[in-house]
């Protein structure tokens, strides 16, 4: 294991022994979709598309419960304390150091935003975060004060930062081990590393002009970057390729073209739709999750967009070879990471599950959440490991955020 | 002027005679019906009007281009943007065209009548739902009808990269249109392998034989086949006006680097060449996942080429005679499924026009606050339609003869949006 990792508290093994939901809390309204632990498995952050970031403080054991009939709920819910206020449109990703005490979000406001989610609080407001249960409980009752009725009060916050540099959606972000130094890209194709602690740009480059940046992900030294190009088609016959780099974090120099390396005759200026399908075996409908093991050798990238697979693609960061294919999300992956100790890839999807695999072979150890929908699923969205490795979290866009604890 | 012909004018032989001319591809369907109205088709060719239907296949979102919600439920992730008409605000997706709103005119109460593809397609090429006993016309051959020039080495209705399947239907193969592919190559029949002196030999000897076997069997059929021929044997006089790569390099930061800029810019060639009707397909609208990373895709391209069009037919005078229709077969629900996608939906979507009289700036009707359903001024297809023909100078209330059964060319009762119209 990298002694960066170590030092920094990430060096516990995971377990999986029989893990259990502990908490299903509610988020409704715009669909979840960043979350992140916060020091501990009892703090959490979680954001969703309509910019809200909320803050979760977890009581160590959740009360007794008992699951209603005929309900999705399988796990008590419990209120948030905190409103991260400023984003103005939604948050994509969220990430946090290991202690807990910053946060950064990006977002589809073209910024990102620094937050010390202890710091002493701005103000409070009424927060409603069952909204659909209202609607339903208010029409079954026939009573409209149901709606207007007060939330939870939560204290708000703004951020102590905003890093400014994108000028377009920002899709992905990423970090060092350490938190020291971040990885951002946008759909205007700019990739851009930032020195975290100075709140200033390392270095930045572009992809493609017509791709957009959809996952980027940095090594647990920050040296290396690990960059997934895709966009949605122009056109059934206008298709621009995809594109997966491995890059210098520090200057942006290109250190490994991995499509060039998978498929070593493929053009990719051609966009014709029979150039597409020689690519889109690998990449599906763009590789949209990214992340680099613990000590540097592989990358895990996430087949998304609606795809039958939804696998996990994992390669050799050297040479660009495909090691393996695990998991596999039914319509899509949303999200994967590697545990601390490298041995295990767990990934998030559109089947409404978070599954966790061995990276040496692809053997699945754990499937959390059941699928749920109709023919298309619901998504589980984004996923959290706690810094202990002892819980995960997981954004779902029926409005819940789901934590689990690993070992029972 | 009556628009309505003779039925007995209908049935003659003359008529029927001067009406056919199939294409190359042109099936054997006898009755073409309404052929006889060639002073108003005439009377309208002296008008030069040109049409460009720019068909978004699929169907685009009208949250994510015209008629935005931002702050509701149903307005989805992008954000909206003033334009160069005050208090007029469209998706951020289309800076472009945010600047040549004064130009066109927006539609933002579309009520149709068709909610699922090939039905909605059908009618958003014809103006009427698919009916049993009738084979309605496209407004590309109705267009080719009357701003057509007879014997012009190009064909009058041209699709590249279209969409639908009506074809010419009671109007016959005359004005079927002639398809090019995605990627503006003409097809393989349109070329002749030959040497120009072996071919013409082979002309001359086909229309030899066919010439005998009319006298002998008075076939209608034998000079339509023929006239396919000399449609094509024209056409290589014109196949230049197809040519765009050495023109491209000029051209790709006005419409846009990609396969729908290219398009735009065929099209612009071909109006100007005299082609009356034109229609640009854009596939893949039909955003049931990721409704908004498609449109991201999708719309920033076309909005690009879109706006390049309007400059270049300014540029070179001609849009003043050349109608753009803008517009899907459906559009798509307020709702957001699980898929991160929209349905389809026809209760209230949006389309456009621009050019060829059209009062640029208006934004007509309007759907509620969460664009459920249409507020004020709701459009039919038929009234869409209907606007459509009046822009290019024809009545649409001309009728055509499918048998002996009158139809108008937009449907009865349909009006005319005049507000549209300068």
């Amino acid at each position: 294991m990298d002694s960066l990792a170590c030092a920094s508290g990430y060096c516990e093994t995971m377990n999986i022994n029989n893990p259990k939901l502990l908490w299903q809390l509610n988020f409704e309204g715009p669909w979840p979709t960043g979350i992140s632990f916060l020091g501990s498995g009892r703090r959490l952050a979680a954001a969703n598309e309509g910019g809200q970031i909320y803050v979760w403080d977890l009581p160590e054991t959740p009360p007794a419960f008992e699951a209603p009939k005929n309900s999705e709920r399988k796990a008590p819910d419990h209120p948030p304390v905190r409103r991260l206020e400023g984003h103005t449109n939604g948050v994509t990703r969220l990430v946090a150091t290991p202690d807990g005490k910053t946060l950064v979000s990006a977002s589809l406001d073209h910024s990102i935003r620094i937050w010390e989610p202890e710091a002493a609080a701005t103000g409070n407001a009424d927060a409603v975060l069952d909204s659909e249960q209202r609607k339903s409980k208010a029409k079954r009752e026939q009573k409209d004060e149901i709606l207007s009725a007060p939330g939870v009060t939560v204290e708000t916050l703004n951020a102590t930062h905003t890093l400014a540099g994108h000028e377009d959606w920002i899709l992905s972000l990423g970090t060092s081990t350490d938190c020291r130094r971040l990885i951002s890209g946008d759909v205007a194709s700019r990739v851009i590393v930032w020195d975290l602690a100075e709140r200033k740009e390392i270095a930045r480059w572009s992809g493609h002009p017509w791709n957009w940046i959809v996952a980027a992900a940095l090594s647990a030294d920050g040296q290396t970057a690990v960059v997934s190009e895709y966009r949605y088609k122009r056109d059934d016959f206008d298709i621009p390729a995809a594109g997966l780099r491995v890059h210098d974090a520090s200057t942006g120099a290109e250190k490994l073209n991995v499509m060039q390396a998978m498929f070593p005759k493929y053009r990719p200026v051609e966009t014709s739709y029979g150039s597409a399908q020689v690519w889109r075996k690998f990449f599906a409908n763009g590789l949209i999750c990214a992340d680099i093991s613990p000590d540097g050798t592989l990358a895990a990238l996430g087949q998304g967009g609606e795809t039958d697979t939804g696998k996990i693609q994992l390669i050799e960061i050297a040479t660009g070879k495909l090691v393996r294919e695990v998991s596999g999300h039914q319509y899509g992956a949303t999200d994967c990471k590697f545990s601390a100790d490298g041995k295990l890839i767990l990934s998030t999807g559109r089947d409404t599950t978070l599954r966790i695999c061995q990276v040496e072979d692809g053997k699945e150890v754990a499937a959390l959440g059941s699928p749920r929908g109709g023919q298309f699923k619901d998504w589980l969205g984004a996923l959290a490991i706690s810094p202990d490795q002892k819980f995960v979290a997981a954004t779902d866009i029926a409005g819940l955020v789901h934590v689990w604890a690993l070992e029972a | 002027m009556n628009p309505r012909c003779n039925p007995a004018d209908h049935l003659s032989r003359r008529a029927l005679m001067k009406g056919l001319l199939g294409t190359a591809a042109g099936g054997v369907v006898m009755n073409w019906g309404g052929l006889t109205q060639s002073a108003l088709g005439e009377e309208a060719a002296r008008q030069k009007k040109h049409c460009i239907y720019l068909f978004m296949n699929g169907g685009a979102s009208q949250f994510e281009t015209f008629d935005m919600k931002p702050g509701r439920p149903t307005g989805g992730l992008f954000r909206p943007i003033s334009t160069n008409v005050p208090g007029t605000q469209i998706c951020e997706l289309m800076p472009k065209m945010a600047q040549k709103m004064d130009q066109i005119a927006v539609v933002r109460s579309m009520q149709t009548s068709e909610v699922d593809h090939p039905g909605g397609i059908y009618l958003m090429h014809t103006g009427y739902q698919q009916a049993a006993n009738v084979r309605f016309p496209e407004v590309g051959s109705i267009v080719a009808k009357y701003q057509g020039r007879e014997g012009a080495d190009l064909p009058n209705f041209i699709k590249i990269f279209g969409h639908g399947d009506a074809g010419a239907g009671f109007l016959g193969p005359k004005y079927l249109p002639f398809e090019i592919s995605p990627e503006g190559q003409l097809p393989p029949f349109s070329a002749s392998g030959l040497e120009p002196a072996r071919e013409l030999k082979r002309h001359e000897l086909r229309a030899f034989i066919e010439d005998r076997y009319a006298a002998e069997r008075k076939s209608e059929l034998a000079r339509m086949h023929r006239e396919s021929y000399e449609a094509a044997r024209r056409l290589q006089n014109a196949r230049g006006a197809f040519k765009i790569d050495e023109e491209w390099e000029k051209y790709r930061e006005l419409y846009g680097d990609s396969a729908v800029g290219r398009r735009c810019l065929l099209a612009r060639k071909l109006v100007e060449a005299g082609v009356p009707f034109v229609e640009i397909g854009q596939s893949s609208y039909d955003s049931h996942a990721d409704n908004f990373a498609w449109h991201k895709g999708l719309v920033p391209p076309m909005e690009h080429a879109w706006a390049g069009l309007i400059t270049d037919l300014k540029d070179r005078g001609l849009y003043g005679d050349t109608l753009i229709i803008w517009a899907g077969e459906i559009g798509r629900t307020p709702s957001i499924n699980n898929r991160a996608g929209r349905d389809h939906y026809v209760r209230c979507w949006s389309a456009a026009l621009a050019g060829c009289g059209v009062k640029g700036g208006l934004v007509y009707g309007a759907s509620d606050e969460d664009g459920v359903e249409v507020k004020d001024n709701p459009v039919s297809e038929g009234d869409f339609f209907a606007t459509i023909y009046q822009a290019l100078a024809i009545d649409p209330k001309i009728e055509n003869y499918a048998g002996v059964r009158p139809v108008p060319l937009a449907p009865f009762g349909s009006k005319v949006v005049s507000e549209m119209l300068a």
